[in-house]
Formats: C-alpha cells, sequence, structure tokens
C-alpha cells in the first residue's frame, strides 16, 4: 500500500492546483474588474497580493485566470498524445504507414509553432480557443509522433505482436490491445512533456493576445499587462509566472508518478 | 579447492501479492565444483537463481532465510557493491537469453564489451570456447541474424568473458542439439575443474545433471500448483477424418534470407492431414525460420507456401484471419511470445473470441479448460506473464494457440523450457488433441529422441536444406549408423 501512498502524494499538488483554478471563481475574495487599491497597490489589508495596473485584486485575479489555461493545456496535451499514440503504433506495426508518417512528421517539423499562431491570428482574428488549441495540435503531433514511434518499434516487433498478428488480429486491436498498453511508461512521459509545451504555446498566445483579451483574467495576460509595474507592487507579474511554474513542474511530478513500478511494462526485465 | 562459494539456507521469496514463489530453499556450491538445481516448472528454480545474483523480479521479495554469495549477502549488499560483485565476480545467464542481447550490437562487439582479458582477441577465443564457429563472420552478425542455440552460447561467451568466480545458468543447454549439449556439459565440467568456478545451474534433463553435476538440489513447488487434469474437449469433431492423408500444408522450393544471408536454399516439406511430422536438425540451421515462413511471419523469398492445395500470401497481411487461424504457432522464446501487459485470462480468452470459438460468457470456463489442458491450474488466469516460471509461459503459449483450434499446429521447441514429466504431459496432450480433432502436428526439435515416438514422418534440415526425409523409423535407423 506504500505504493499507493506514493502515488497520491506526488499527484497531489496537480490535482490541488487544478481544483483551486477551477475552483477559482467562487473562492475569490474580489471581484476580478474592479479596483480595490489603488494602481500597483503594494500587498496588505484587504489585497493580500496587492493591486495591478487598474488596483484590481491580484489574489482574485490569479485565482480566477487559470482556468482557461488549464483546461486548455490539458486538452492539448491529451489531443497530442493521444494522436501521435495512434500514429506512432500504427506506423511501428504496419512499417509502410509508419515511413509515410514520419516523412510527413519531418516536414511538419520544420515549420514553427509561433509562425503557424501568427498565421491563425492575421486569417482568423475571431478564433479564439479552439484556432490555439488546432494549431498547438498540428504542430505539436509531429515531434510526439517520432517519439512514439521509436518507442513502439521494439514492441511492434516483440514475439507476441507477431503471436497476435499470426493469430489473425486486426490492426485496430494490435495497436490498442498489445502494443499500446506496453507503452504506458513513455506515454505518460510525452504527456507531461506536451502539456509544459502547451502551458508555453498557451501562455504565449496569451502574452501576444491572441487568445483571452482584456478585462478577462488570464495568468500570461496578466503578466503581460502588470509587467510595467513590476518594480512597484512585483506580486502583480510573480504570482501569475509562479502559478504557470508551479503548474507544469506538479503535472510531471503527476504524470511521472503514475508509471507503474512493477508489474507491466515496456521492457522485459531480464 | 572445495571452499563454499554460495550458501542459501532457508530462503522464502513471495512476489507481491503474498504468493510464494521459493519455500524454504536450500543450496550450497563450492568452488570447482557443478550444482544443478532441479525441481518442476514452477518449483522456484529461477527465482533462487535470481536471487543468488541479487537480482529478485520487481515486487518480488525475500520474507525468510539467508542468502551469502562469496561471503557477501547480495540481497541487503549496497547497490555500489552489488554491481562491483556482479561485474567481476559473477557471470549470469538467464533462461531466455535472446531477450538479454542488445538487438542493435554485433556479436563482436557484444563479447568485447565485458571482456576483461583484453590481450589477446577474445572474441575468437571466448567463440571458440563456446564451440561457435570462428570463421563463418558470426561475430559479425547482430543477435537477431542467429537461431536460439545461437543465442544462448553467445550470452555464455559474454559471462565468461568476465572471468567470474561463480557463474549462474538457467537452463544453460534448452535448444541444443544433443552434440551441442555434451560439448557444453564438457565446458562446464572443464570451467569447474580447471578454472576453479563454482558453477550452478538449473536443468530439467536428469541424464545431464547426472552426468556433469556434483550435487543435485531438488527444489518443490511452494504449493502444488500442477495439476493436471487432462479433460477431453468440446469442440465437435472434425469432418474430415484422419485417414484422409493428401498433403494439408505443403512447403515447396522454399528460400529465404535473413539480411544478406540465405538460411533456406529450396525447402520442400509437408504436413498430411492429421499426420504428425519430426523437423529436426542441428541449432542455426533454418527450422525456425522454415516455420515462420509457413505461418507468414518471415517473408520468403521464393517458393510457395499452399493450404489445402489453396497458395497462401508470403506475409501473414496477405492472409486471410481463417487461414491464419488454420496454422497455428507455438514460438521458441516463451518469454517474449507472452504480452507483458494482459493476463493470462486475456491472452487465451482472445482467439476464442476472435474465431468466435466461445461466446462472452463462456470464455472463462473454456479458458479454465484449457488451462487444464496444458497442466495448469485455473486461477492461473487472472496472473500476468511476468508471474510466471518459463516452463507455465511455455504452456500458456501452447493453451493460445489451441483456443485458436487450428488444423496445423506447429511446436517450436516447446519441450525445451519444460522439465521432462511436464514435457511428456504436453507431448502426449497434444497427440490426444492430434487423434481425436484430426489436428496436423509439426514438432520441430534438435533431438530426435523428441520427435521419434510421436511423428510418422521426420524431415531432417542441415544448412537450409533438407538432408534426409522418410518415415520417422528409417530416418532413426539411418541415423543409427
Amino acid at each position: 500500500m506504500s505504493d499507493r501512498v506514493r502515488v497520491a502524494l506526488r499527484t497531489a499538488p496537480a490535482l490541488l492546483l487544478v481544483t483551486v483554478a477551477v475552483a477559482g471563481p467562487w473562492l475569490a475574495p474580489h471581484p476580478i474588474d474592479a479596483p480595490v487599491t489603488a494602481p500597483y497597490g503594494t500587498p496588505g489589508g484587504d489585497a493580500l497580493l496587492g493591486g495591478d495596473q487598474l488596483g484590481r485584486d491580484v489574489l482574485s485575479r490569479v485565482l480566477c485566470g487559470g482556468r482557461d489555461l488549464i483546461v486548455t493545456s490539458l486538452l492539448i496535451a491529451v489531443l497530442v498524445t493521444g494522436i501521435a499514440a495512434l500514429l506512432g503504433a500504427v506506423g511501428a506495426v504496419r512499417p509502410a504507414v509508419g515511413r509515410v508518417v514520419e516523412r510527413a512528421a519531418d516536414v511538419l517539423m520544420l515549420l514553427p509553432a509561433v509562425l503557424g499562431i501568427l498565421l491563425i491570428t492575421l486569417s482568423w482574428p475571431d478564433g479564439g480557443r479552439p484556432a490555439i488549441v488546432g494549431v498547438a495540435v498540428v504542430f505539436g503531433v509531429p515531434y510526439a509522433v517520432r517519439f512514439v514511434a521509436g518507442a513502439a518499434a521494439p514492441v511492434a516487433a516483440s514475439g507476441y505482436v507477431e503471436a497476435a498478428t499470426a493469430g489473425g488480429e486486426r490492426l485496430g486491436h494490435l495497436v490498442v490491445r498489445e502494443v499500446l498498453p506496453n507503452l504506458r511508461a513513455t506515454l505518460l512521459a510525452l504527456f507531461g512533456l506536451r502539456f509544459v509545451a502547451a502551458v508555453y504555446l498557451v501562455a504565449t498566445t496569451g502574452f501576444l493576445q491572441v487568445g483571452p483579451q482584456p478585462p478577462a483574467a488570464d495568468w500570461a495576460l496578466m503578466i503581460r499587462e502588470n509587467t510595467a509595474g513590476i518594480l512597484l507592487n512585483p506580486w502583480a507579474v510573480l504570482a501569475p509566472s509562479l502559478a504557470i511554474g508551479l503548474l507544469a513542474i506538479s503535472v510531471n511530478l503527476a504524470a511521472e508518478a503514475l508509471v507503474p513500478r512493477t508489474g507491466p511494462r515496456a521492457v522485459v526485465p531480464q | 579447492m572445495t571452499e563454499i562459494a554460495v550458501s542459501v539456507s532457508g530462503l522464502t521469496a513471495a512476489a507481491a501479492d503474498g504468493r510464494l514463489l521459493l519455500a524454504d530453499g536450500d543450496l550450497e556450491a563450492r568452488r570447482g565444483q557443478v550444482t544443478a538445481l532441479t525441481g518442476p516448472s514452477g518449483a522456484g528454480k529461477t527465482t533462487l537463481l535470481r536471487a543468488l545474483a541479487g537480482l529478485l523480479p520487481p515486487g518480488t521479495s525475500r520474507t525468510a532465510g539467508q542468502v551469502r554469495v562469496l561471503g557477501h549477502d547480495v540481497l541487503t549488499l549496497p547497490d555500489r557493491d552489488l554491481r562491483e560483485l556482479r561485474r567481476h565476480r559473477l557471470g549470469y545467464v538467464g533462461q531466455d537469453p535472446g531477450s538479454a542481447l542488445n538487438p542493435r550490437m554485433r556479436v563482436r562487439r557484444l563479447i568485447r564489451e565485458v571482456a576483461v582479458r583484453r590481450g589477446d582477441d577474445p572474441v575468437a577465443r571466448l567463440l571458440a570456447e563456446v564451440r561457435l564457429p570462428t570463421d563463418e563472420g558470426l561475430e559479425h552478425r547482430r543477435p537477431g541474424g542467429l537461431s536460439g542455440g545461437q543465442q544462448r552460447r553467445v550470452a555464455l561467451a559474454r559471462a565468461l568473458a568476465r572471468d567470474p568466480e561463480v557463474l549462474l545458468l538457467d537452463e544453460p543447454t534448452a535448444g541444443l542439439d544433443p552434440a551441442l549439449r555434451d560439448e557444453i556439459a564438457a565446458l562446464l565440467r572443464d570451467l569447474a575443474g580447471h578454472r576453479g568456478l563454482a558453477v550452478v545451474m538449473t536443468c530439467h534433463d536428469r541424464a545431464l545433471v547426472e552426468r556433469i553435476a556434483d550435487h543435485a538440489v531438488a527444489l518443490r513447488p511452494a504449493r502444488t500448483t500442477a495439476t493436471a487434469t487432462v479433460r477431453a474437449r468440446t469442440a465437435k469433431p472434425s469432418s474430415r477424418t484422419p485417414s484422409d492423408t493428401a498433403a494439408l500444408l505443403a512447403v515447396r522450393g522454399l528460400t529465404a534470407t535473413i539480411g544478406r544471408r540465405d538460411v533456406l536454399h529450396g525447402v520442400d516439406f509437408t504436413v498430411a492431414r492429421g499426420g504428425s511430422t519430426g523437423l529436426i536438425g542441428a541449432s542455426g540451421c533454418g527450422k525456425t525460420t522454415l516455420v515462420r515462413c509457413a505461418v507468414g511471419l518471415h517473408s520468403r523469398s521464393g517458393g510457395s507456401v499452399e493450404l489445402d492445395g489453396v497458395p497462401l500470401g508470403p506475409s501473414v497481411h496477405d492472409r486471410s484471419r481463417e487461414q491464419r487461424r488454420r496454422v497455428q504457432l507455438v514460438p521458441q522464446d516463451p518469454l517474449g511470445a507472452l504480452n507483458p501487459a494482459r493476463t493470462v485470462g486475456a491472452t487465451i480468452g482472445r482467439p476464442l473470441l476472435l474465431h468466435r470459438r466461445a461466446t462472452r460468457a463462456e470464455v472463462s470456463d473454456r479458458v479454465a479448460e484449457l488451462l487444464g489442458q496444458v497442466g495448469l491450474p485455473a486461477d492461473l488466469a487472472a496472473r500476468h506473464p511476468g508471474e510466471l516460471s518459463g516452463g507455465q509461459r511455455q504452456r500458456v503459449s501452447i493453451a493460445r494457440a489451441l483456443a485458436a483450434d487450428p488444423d496445423v499446429l506447429i511446436c517450436d521447441e516447446v519441450t525445451s523450457a519444460l522439465d521432462e514429466d511436464t514435457a511428456e504431459t504436453v507431448l502426449d496432450l497434444l497427440m490426444r488433441l492430434r487423434e481425436r480433432r484430426g489436428l496436423a502436428l509439426v514438432l520441430i526439435s534438435h533431438d530426435l529422441r523428441v520427435v521419434a515416438r510421436r511423428t510418422e514422418h521426420v524431415v531432417a534440415l542441415a544448412d537450409g536444406r533438407v538432408t534426409d526425409t522418410g518415415p520417422t523409423g528409417e530416418i532413426i535407423a539411418r541415423h543409427r549408423h
């Protein structure tokens, strides 16, 4: 049971952070759009973390500003990992498909994600969240596919996949039942990495004001809005920055804890 | 030279779920002697051997007893010292050495990497020591280009390259033909006698143990696992009668390559309906490649394979599900052939559902029945392959092939990981199924004795060519002279 305690301890920070961010609007002591202090007011009294450029409560805005970022990043990470897992595993089981997928990934990898974001903002200015998710998935999948394909190749060459193939199994069963369960550790690590990459991308779009618009509360937007007053009330910038950093670290910690230590693994212990 | 190198007293090891893997194991091994561990499949032979190397499988723990190797308690030794001990003083070769060899490295580097004496050419010397040819470019191949028996000997050469004081071997002669087995046995005797090594090996070959071991330690299963209840199969009898002897599976002029090396040169091979055919030949002669081509797992470069007169595609992907069902292969390597992430029950149940041999409600009963047929208890269905012994895995692999209800069952060295009693039980089961259902059998073995009593027809392979073929009796008579 100590194993279960270990997993619980390591997933707790991520769960806590996500819960707080999702429940933030109900926990916030002040409305996010009404001033409670002077602009860049120092911490104290009513506002624990002081005020932002318009004197709004930083704590309330931090509590409310994470939900969109987290939900969007999680969605991107799930989509990228899921699509890459399927494409990578299919490619490993069917080498002909694998070659096409990998060459396509090679080409897409040459395009920087920021270029994609700029393109989408110019061509679809009102795209909002769906546009960001779309760009992040299109630009995230190629890297992830290469990653999964590399890990899936030895599994696809193993005796049990051969036995299943010779037994008459179709592609779907081979991928979902035979290959992917043995890549659990790899996929969880990939999910953690893609989540961090997604947070980075979503925060960048927020900073570029592609996503949420003022006066909405958003961690990335807060950093941008308040950088001018960083010397007057550093918390207005530090608090959302720390929140983003902690989020990335805690999600990776949780993903790592969920990797099985004993029992089924991709690598045969010998 | 009779200093005690290894001593184990009252060792009890349990899996994470509390299941006993080894109960009260005692062992003493001296320098200069060969100690053999015997016992039926699942008795904890491998667990004891791994405990000696300080390598208990993840989740397994010692619950009682002492293990001392060269004066150290290996199960409590700090990681650093344990690594040092394993690097310089212990040699361990697992039951399935093929999976322990890095597939990307050539034999030459595999051996050179661990060699301690770098002065002379260690590769040639060690290959000669394990009776591998040194003039055929074998050292430039990767493990994938070696046969099962050759991989085993490369792994042994790697262990010897470290110049160990204690050599731990898990079934060192499984999958080797009699001549090679005798040579390896002589090598082990020689290592013990002249270099003063303490050799500890598990072995299910009683004759071999009697010949080379100074001591034999018999282990008993922690609890009686194998209740060999062989029940009648409920499947309806095949409409075809066994007397119909037309060729069911016919391989004609088959050629195949591994990499750029030709391994089969125009092999003809037929299996009669309901017949039993033996395929014999020395390690590395192409037996496994031949049957892999027959089931479509290895692509042929020429020739044809026909089932019931219908040509089969070269790759398994070109064949219908029904065609795949009718020819089932039980592969040589029992460890890699089972998915580590799926339970035994799921593995065996899947072909039943896939080929509509049972409804969803019947599956668990049929799985229990199949497990019973191969002499395994029904509660094994909930376990993962990592929790089974080598012999148990081999039998699960057979049960899975039987679940597909095949017409031709090809068994590649199925008895190499089984002790003699279990091997007899499994082979007898195959014989009964053959009589009852008209199942055609192909038994591959390096050992003529295994196939002698159970086949009507034998094909002998050497260097990828058929050297002899005919009724079993005649072949045996010819090989005696």
